[in-house]
């Protein structure tokens, strides 16, 4: 199954959750995703999902200027983005444990 | 780093144009970080921005399907159907890139001038020199002019060359309003720049036109010529005097501007003076017309004394025994008479 289809549905949560610890900035969020193993993840989507988050208002900016190169644009979460964060993550962990009982239900999983 | 600030700055520029339908406020947000973005892209990774992110237009796609910005309806019906009009028309422009592309033997034509913008850069600070001495009434040339002074002219010159290259290469990260005033500027530059060219071309075509004008001027001193006058050594006019040139050729010059004893304008001819009784230099022949005195010198002429200075009447110190009988001429006109008068005759 194709991962891309599947990151649609998660991006929201997992760009609210790579922030729940560190602020960051665009490339640098991207780059969590990446390491976390979301190796597919489009970085048009990332900086859409950060645009759009925004506009919920779940997600404060910052600028931070820097010595070299441009200035930075840096993303946090704040009270409402917290919210969010634990619903969607409850949500995730039970439709997860769904899924996982139905693969192993019927002796699909690994 | 194999992906310079001129290929971000492009594919800034046709991530925007996809995004063209969308309010330019949308836009511009969605993608104010992305020049940012893609120089972090660009000092990670080899190769191009297409190789590592695709096609600008596929990143708009997904820009705008990730941020939910497709269904927004924001803005009246006219300035969705103007963003849309901008969208279509800026493919169109992508079209003709494309199609002009093998003209200049590079796969769009936008590849072929890209590489020319510093270039433009340069230009356009001459140009912009050259508008700010035109501003301060100085006249208009090739050079900037500053107050005549050869030096401010040149750091007028230099100034402008040097802002004009430092914001094209900041202009790559610019978005909204100080994009949108960058690009007035170059518009206002260009139609300056039109003035300059047809003020440049009238001075050419003028002095072409001036100078085989004025070599013919300066060529034929003898145009101003109308009669030749001949003295001998004692100082006698000649008449009917005939002029050659070295290769016995006769000399014709000027032409008969008098009348002869008939009463026609007589033909020119190898023999001059053509008019004799205007020689310059006395007359032709011994005439006892000696120069007439005007009459005009009128004598002096004689008023009658009422205009005669006035008697001193007031200053006059009077004395009024003797005085008296002397004092009747002329009544003196001045207003201090009165004073004065009464007491001689009294």
């Amino acid at each position: 199954m194709d991962t891309t289809q599947l990151l649609k549905g998660v991006l929201d949560l997992a760009v609210l959750a790579v922030l729940r610890d560190e602020d960051g900035y665009g490339y640098d969020i991207l780059r969590r995703l990446r390491e976390a193993g979301l190796e597919e993840v489009g970085d048009a989507s990332v900086y859409g999902t950060l645009r759009r988050l925004f506009a919920a208002g779940l997600l404060t900016t910052y600028v931070v200027p820097s010595e070299s190169g441009p200035h930075r644009k840096y993303y946090a979460l704040n009270a409402a983005g917290r919210d969010q964060l634990a619903r969607s993550g409850k949500t995730w962990r039970s439709f997860a444990t769904t899924m996982d009982a139905l693969l192993d239900d019927r002796g699909m999983a690994a | 780093m194999t992906v310079t600030g001129q290929e971000i700055a492009d594919y800034v520029d046709r991530v925007r144009s996809a995004l063209a339908d969308l309010p330019p406020d949308v836009r511009d947000e969605l993608t104010e970080d992305l020049p940012e973005h893609l120089a972090e892209v660009a000092a990670e990774t080899d190769g191009t921005l297409v190789d590592r992110l695709g096609t600008p237009e596929a990143y708009a796609a997904e820009l705008r399907a990730a941020a939910g910005a497709d269904g927004r309806p924001t803005g009246s019906s006219v300035e969705r159907r103007l963003a849309a009009l901008r969208g279509r028309f800026a493919a169109r422009l992508r079209g003709l890139d494309t199609r002009l592309g093998p003209l200049f033997g590079y796969a769009t034509a936008s590849e072929f001038f890209r590489p020319l913008r510093p270039a433009w850069w340069l230009v356009r600070g001459w140009l912009a020199a050259l508008l700010i001495s035109a501003a301060l009434g100085e006249p208009s040339g090739l050079l900037p002019r500053l107050g005549g002074s050869v030096l401010a002219s040149l750091f007028l010159l230099v100034g402008t060359v040097l802002v004009s290259v430092w914001l094209g290469r900041r202009s790559v990260g610019l978005l909204g309003w100080p994009r949108r005033l960058l690009r007035l500027g170059t518009a206002a530059l260009l139609l300056f720049s039109f003035a300059v060219m047809l003020n440049v071309d009238q001075h050419a075509s003028g002095a072409g036109s001036v100078l085989p004008y004025s070599e013919i001027l300066v060529g034929n001193p003898y145009d101003s010529i109308k009669d030749v006058y001949v003295y001998d050594e004692e100082g006698r006019l000649v008449r009917n005097a005939q002029l050659f040139d070295q290769d016995g050729v006769p000399i014709r010059l000027g032409r008969p501007t008098c009348l002869d004893a008939s009463g026609n304008v007589p033909v020119p001819r190898n023999a001059y003076p053509h008019c004799p009784d205007q020689a310059p230099f006395g007359s032709p022949a011994p005439s006892s017309v000696a120069p007439a005195p005007t009459v005009s010198a009128a004598p002096p002429s004689v008023t009658p004394s009422g205009s005669a200075p006035p008697a001193p009447s007031g200053s006059a110190p009077p004395t009024p025994s003797e005085s008296a009988p002397t004092a009747s001429p002329p009544p003196a006109p001045s207003g201090s008479a009165p004073a004065g008068v009464p007491e001689p005759t009294r």
